[in-house]
């Protein structure tokens, strides 16, 4: 029996999975915070107490990720953009789209099924267009990020959200709110704007069907809801969509382990 | 007025030949030539623009071009130009116009306003003109509008705008059918040009001398391209890093016979590098285009970077701005202005035919398919720099083409020997974007990481196709 670790510091959030021959023994997820080492650290303490497991027990770690260089103990780091290949195309085996809207950049990849990546694109160095966005708008309008999927399907009424900017938006939603605009028609209006963008970065490298969208934004209802009406089609979204990079991680972990063997 | 502050020194690029080494000096020397030509009043100092294919003209009447993208992209190298840009800016122009030409534009005004170079000017600074010379050529407004900005600055210095367009791509029309339109027309243009020169100078055209010139740059020409495809060799001797420094004797240099003896050496260089077997990489592993854009000047050492990963880039498309001339099958002509507008023309309309023979190809796609296939091509990178619209427009366009002809399975093809063969022509593609000066657009973390992600495709598609 092996075990295998797969880890992914991002920007903002960090994820973690565990795996064994036969599949997950856990998976855990916590802000990424200004250490990226400890954090790192502590991902792997936490995730060895789910499964019950020591470090002596870990054949394998692969990080990924913004902060994956800090993450010592690896063996290995992969880029975010194969994890995420790896990790869709064991969940989603017909996906050959694969968005991902992540904190700091949304990055669309084309695949072949196998967890092959053939062309990719990532949002530029400025944060419209990226998760980001999200996190302003929910402070602005004082929720939670978790609620304003919800919100924003329950808006009765269709406005227009202008500006693609992370920063701009905070002005827009303030002057909005002036206007009483509610909170789902504004989140409705700001999560068509950002499934706009998105789909003009995917567009640049075309899109094949199925797609599926992936990192912390795909738990968000509103905005999948938002891409597909833009798109015309279904969008398919794993379980725990936010977890993608760190099991493709794991994978590539355990896979290296059986070539090695 | 803007705080004007200068950036940290970047690391120097290492270079793959001697003679990439040596250009940074040659255009230091360059640089500081014209400010001494201009001291002692002996010659006319041009502002102009490369690309123009006519330098000989300039040449022949003893006129010093100073080349205003080569000094823009000289402050974006050496990551000074920061305070140039925030000049512009603060004198009212947009940061999202051609940086180059805002870098020059802030650079004269603070010249004028100071009556002296600003302070710590790079490279002793950009002199003052006699006169500006512009060109849009169809393809760039701010070479039209640039010199009129700095004419704001420098109101007795006189512009001459020249006028270089070419046919434009039809797939159903023969573009021999217009070209002797073009020709005539450029002709009378060159011949302006002559006039304007001569009564600037006060000189007169000595036509026996600008033959001689054209033929040494036709030579150049020729000897440049029989240089260029020994990097089609593997391992590669030279990539695309080194080639951002021989593109000084191309562009700002040609028509002089330190340029042809450059490539003379560079030719003898790579030669003896390929009987060594030495590439620009230690272990090729991958062999990359650069299918379009201008560099981020500030940023070459990405260049050694994807070097560090076993990638060599052994052609580019940006930069190389010479075709060979026993190609193009010019009209023969003694007249050198004439034969001038002939080359423009063959220049320009050079991979015209070849695309016409593709359905749904283009010129530009058809120059990258033919050099995907002669430099063995693994992958394309393409940099947009936000603010030159010219190469930026069509690049995404250009890599939609591609991915119908390099499509991510296998095809089946008849080989050598006629039997069937399985081929994978698949071909990633990478866009970096930041700037060509702009350093705030810029960001090396993000800009590797790319590259790291992309060197992982790059190996992922090679395991694949070995197992």
């Amino acid at each position: 029996m092996v075990f295998v670790l797969g880890i992914d510091i991002g920007s903002a959030q960090s994820k973690g999975v565990i795996l064994d021959d036969q599949g997950s023994l856990g998976s855990f997820e916590c802000a990424s915070g200004g250490d990226f080492k400890l954090t790192a650290e502590r991902m792997r303490e936490e995730l060895l107490s789910r499964a019950g497991r020591s470090v002596d027990d870990i054949s394998r770690t692969v990080a990924t990720g913004y902060g994956s260089k800090l993450v010592i103990f690896a063996d290995e780091i992969k880029s975010d953009i194969v994890c995420l290949a790896k990790g869709v195309s064991s969940q989603l085996p017909t996906a050959r789209t694969v968005i991902d809207i992540g904190d700091l950049y949304t990055k669309v990849l084309r695949t072949d099924g196998n967890g092959s990546v053939h062309s990719f694109i990532l949002s530029g160095k400025c944060a419209g267009g990226s998760g980001r966005i999200l996190q302003v708008i929910a402070r602005v309008l004082q929720v939670r990020v978790d609620e304003i999927g919800e919100l924003s399907l329950k808006s009765k009424k269709r406005v227009e959200f202008n500006t693609g900017c992370a920063v701009f938006a905070e002005t827009e939603a303030i002057s909005r709110l002036s206007q009483e605009v509610t909170k789902e028609d504004l989140l409705a209006g700001l999560h068509r704007a950002l499934a706009a963008q998105i789909n003009s970065l995917a567009e640049r490298i075309g899109v094949e069907q199925e797609v599926a969208m992936v990192g912390g934004g795909a738990r968000d209802a509103g905005l999948v809801q938002a891409l597909k009406e833009i798109r015309g089609h279904d969008i398919l979204v794993p379980p725990n969509p936010y977890m993608t990079a760190a099991l493709g991680a794991a994978i590539i972990a355990r896979e290296s382990l059986t070539i090695q063997d | 007025m803007a705080e004007e502050q200068k950036e940290a020194k970047p690391k120097k690029r290492m270079t793959a030949t001697k003679a990439a080494a040596s250009i940074g000096p040659m255009v230091k020397e360059f640089i500081t030539g014209t400010l001494q030509a201009k001291a002692e009043g002996k010659y006319k100092v041009a502002y102009t623009f490369i690309v123009c294919h006519h330098e000989e003209i300039f040449r022949a009447l003893d006129v010093i071009p100073v080349w205003t993208e080569n000094f823009a992209g000289i402050c974006g190298a050496k990551r000074d130009a920061e305070r140039f840009l925030q000049r512009a800016e603060s004198l009212g122009f947009s940061r999202s116009l051609c940086t180059y030409a805002l870098c020059g534009i802030g650079f004269d005004q603070w010249r004028e306003e100071l009556g002296q170079m600003p302070p710590e000017a790079p490279w002793g600074g950009q002199v003052r003109p006699d006169f500006m010379i512009s060109s849009g050529q169809i393809l760039c407004d701010p070479r039209s509008k640039w010199y009129q900005a700095s004419q704001q600055f420098m109101p007795d210095v006189p512009i001459y705008n020249i006028d270089l367009p070419y046919p434009l791509f039809q797939e159903n029309r023969d573009h021999r059918e217009v070209l002797g339109y073009y020709h005539q027309y450029i002709v009378k243009q060159l011949r302006g040009l002559v006039a304007f020169l001569e009564e600037q100078t006060k000189k007169k055209m000595d036509y026996d001398r600008l033959r001689e010139l054209v033929n040494l740059s036709d030579r150049t020409w020729n000897l440049i391209d029989e240089t260029y495809k020994l990097r089609r060799a593997a391992p590669c001797p030279m990539g695309t890093g080194d080639a951002m420094n021989t593109m000084v004797p191309i562009n700002f240099m040609m028509a002089t016979q330190k340029a042809y003896d450059f490539f003379v050496d560079l030719k003898k260089e790579l030669e003896e590098k390929i009987a060594r077997g030495e590439g620009e990489v230690e272990n090729e592993k991958y062999r990359l285009m650069w299918g379009g854009g201008l560099p981020a000047w500030y940023a070459l050492n990405d260049f050694n970077y994807f070097n560090s990963k076993g990638a060599s880039f052994p052609v580019e498309t940006t930069y190389r701005m010479v075709a060979p001339l026993n190609e193009m099958d010019l009209p023969e002509t003694k007249d050198p202005i004439e034969h001038l507008a002939w080359r423009w023309l063959g220049y320009w309309t050079f991979w015209y035919d070849k695309a016409k023979k593709r359905p749904g190809s283009e010129p530009d796609v058809e120059r990258l398919i033919n050099w995907i296939e002669e430099y063995k091509i693994d992958g394309v990178v393409m940099h947009e720099a936000f603010s030159c619209r010219t190469w930026h427009v069509g690049l995404i366009w250009q890599l939609h083409q591609l991915a119908k002809i390099y499509k991510p399975i296998p095809v089946y093809m008849i080989g050598k020997g006629g039997q069937k063969e399985k081929v994978y022509r698949e071909l990633p593609s990478l866009i970096l974007e930041s700037d060509i000066i702009d350093i705030t657009s810029y960001s090396e973390v993000d800009t590797r990481n790319k590259i790291d992600a992309f060197v992982e495709t790059l190996e992922s598609i090679q395991s694949n196709r070995a197992t």
